[in-house]
């Protein structure tokens, strides 16, 4: 009972924050790895919950707290992350909203779960936002966006950004961002590895052996995301920046323009943000 | 572009029925039917004949070059080099440059590049400089660009004529008379050209900022990205340089051969006037042998 009191009334600060996650698969550990690897959550702070001991194990060894019962992190933590996956999410919920209170922060990384229906499910008024991170949140280079029920507000949206920046880049966006996100950047995420793929196999055609062509080739993606990033400047000047006069760099771009690349992975987002939607309505 | 009082230009043409040469009469401009009265009136000499035929005419007005002499050719594929070789039999230092313009010199808005040779000084490149410049955007470069060039500008404006004549078809499609698509279609590349020239923002940055999120442009966008509208104008653009290097190779090559030349030549010439030089005489393929001219103030 004496840790309840102390989560409602100094459970908005980040140090003292009990951080819960329902579901401890994938991108829950992405995120809890995130946190932790910032130092954001001492590790102690976490409670993780699953059916099995398969995924938990893993939690156990970062030094979190796991369980198999759902209503605990609930009953333990202020801000819960719910990371089942989407056909699950109903039931847990119905599990879980006899031990959701005002206090609670709940955030949910289910695709294609609205916020209204998360509103519907759970107690009138509860805090609610909806959480999109992609892969890398693991190696803290994520990029999340995330979008706030009626209950929430600027307090929890501050919250929320301030602790998942720690695994990368955070913004809060209207709710219909969400499944462009997906299709740029959650399942864009393959589309980088497909073209880093791609890039050492021509390395290795040309003579280079696999192992490090492959690490060039992730180096030099990141080298040039970095740039953007750093630069702000647009992506066609850093192109024209790169290629001089008759040189080798506009003899490749010649290429990949021949093969249509951009009308292909504007097909390629185009695509996933789609079949998100169309998932979000099933 | 009043740079040039018309009186102070002299063109000639073999061929006084060709509707340049009314017209060139018509702003007041001396004509003449012989080239060596031209070369004779000028000091800044432009050689505008087809490139096959600047051998002869070199022959023919190559005694009469004086040092004052400018001589600027604007054939495609002729180099400064053969044109001074060709010279240097008559006079030992000749002034050359060698430029590459295009058609929309016409209303003034031309793209014109030139390189200067051997003999020619910085102030010889700078008056020719400064007379292009008069009729649209003029700079010099090395000779080795101008085939580039030549891909780009010289060609440049086909593309667009086609581009545009594409873009009127889109309007009528949806219901637009032609008339107004044409000047509609006009009036839009006219006008993101201008943006491009006045602003500091690269191409991508100007094009993003007509792109609302999810709307008519960016799925227009779309469109010509899926139809690989980017290679095809990298493609055109290398395809044009590259024949313009091919025309280069030929000539230098000297594949055409003079003595049929001449001998077309010779005859068209005793059908129309027995008085008449050899060379000046080329109805035979459409040669409009034609030099403006100014003399410096």
């Amino acid at each position: 009972v004496a840790r309840k009191g102390a989560c409602r009334r100094g459970g908005m600060e980040a140090a003292e924050l009990r951080v819960g996650f329902v579901g401890a698969g994938r991108m829950a550990s992405g995120l809890a790895r995130g946190l932790l690897g910032a130092g954001k959550v001492p590790a102690s702070s976490i409670l993780a919950s699953a059916p099995s001991d398969k995924n938990l194990d893993a939690w156990r060894e970062s030094g979190c707290r796991t369980t198999h019962c759902n209503l605990e992190v609930l009953q333990e933590s202020t801000l819960v992350f719910l990371a089942t996956k989407p056909h699950v999410l109903p039931g847990v919920l119905q599990e879980i909203r006899p031990a959701v209170g005002p206090h609670h922060i709940v955030v949910s990384l289910a695709a294609g779960v609205t916020l209204q229906t998360l509103q519907r499910l759970l107690p009138a008024g509860t805090k609610v936002l909806r959480l999109m991170p992609n892969l890398p949140c693991v190696v803290q280079a994520g990029a999340m966006v995330f979008a706030r029920g009626s209950g929430a507000g600027d307090r929890e949206a501050a919250l929320l950004k301030s602790l998942l920046s720690s695994c990368g880049l955070c913004e809060e966006v209207p709710e219909s961002y969400i499944n462009i996100h997906t299709g740029l950047s959650g399942s864009g995420v393959a589309y980088v590895y497909l073209f880093a793929e791609a890039l050492a196999e021509g390395a290795v055609k040309m003579g280079m052996p696999g192992g490090l062509a492959s690490r060039i080739a992730a180096q030099t993606l990141l080298g040039a995301a970095k740039m953007m990033l750093e630069t702000g400047e647009h992506p066609a000047k850093l192109r024209g920046d790169v290629c001089t006069p008759g040189g080798t760099t506009i003899h490749a771009l010649h290429q990949l323009e021949k093969g249509a690349l951009r009308a292909t992975v504007m097909n390629a987002v185009e695509a996933a943000t789609n079949r998100a939607c169309d998932v979000a309505e099933d | 572009a009043g740079v040039l009082a018309a009186h102070k230009i002299t063109a000639s043409s073999p061929d006084t029925d060709l509707p340049t040469v009314s017209g060139l009469r018509k702003m007041g401009v001396n004509f003449t039917v012989s080239n060596k009265d031209t070369v004779k009136n000028s000091d800044v000499l432009f050689l505008a004949v087809k490139p096959p035929i600047i051998p002869f005419i070199l022959e023919e007005v190559g005694p009469d070059i004086e040092p004052r002499h400018i001589v600027v050719s604007c054939a495609a594929g002729v180099t400064i080099n053969s044109i001074e070789k060709k010279l240097s039999t008559f006079c030992p230092t000749p002034k050359v440059i060698r430029c590459m313009t295009n058609t929309p010199v016409i209303v003034r808005e031309g793209a014109t590049v030139y390189a200067t040779g051997t003999h020619a000084d910085v102030e010889d490149g700078k008056l020719l400089e400064q007379l292009m410049a008069s009729v649209g955007f003029c700079t010099e470069v090395e000779e080795d660009l101008i085939d580039a060039v030549t891909g780009l500008s010289g060609s440049g404006p086909a593309y667009a004529f086609t581009a545009l004549d594409a873009l009127a078809d889109g309007g009528v499609k949806m219901g637009l008379p032609r008339r107004l698509a044409v000047r509609l279609g006009a009036q839009a590349l006219l006008g993101a050209a201008k943006m491009l020239l006045e602003s500091e923002q690269h191409p991508g940055q100007l094009k993003d900022n007509v792109c609302s999120p999810g709307g008519a442009t960016i799925h227009a966008l779309h469109f010509l990205e899926s139809g690989g509208f980017r290679s095809l104008l990298i493609n055109a653009v290398e395809a044009s340089c590259i024949r313009t290097r091919e025309l280069q190779y030929l000539a230098d090559q000297e594949k055409i051969s003079p003595a049929a030349i001449k001998k077309t030549l010779l005859d068209k010439v005793k059908l129309e006037s027995p008085s008449l030089s050899l060379a000046s005489a080329s109805k035979v393929s459409l040669f409009n042998n034609k030099s403006h001219s100014s003399k410096k103030n």
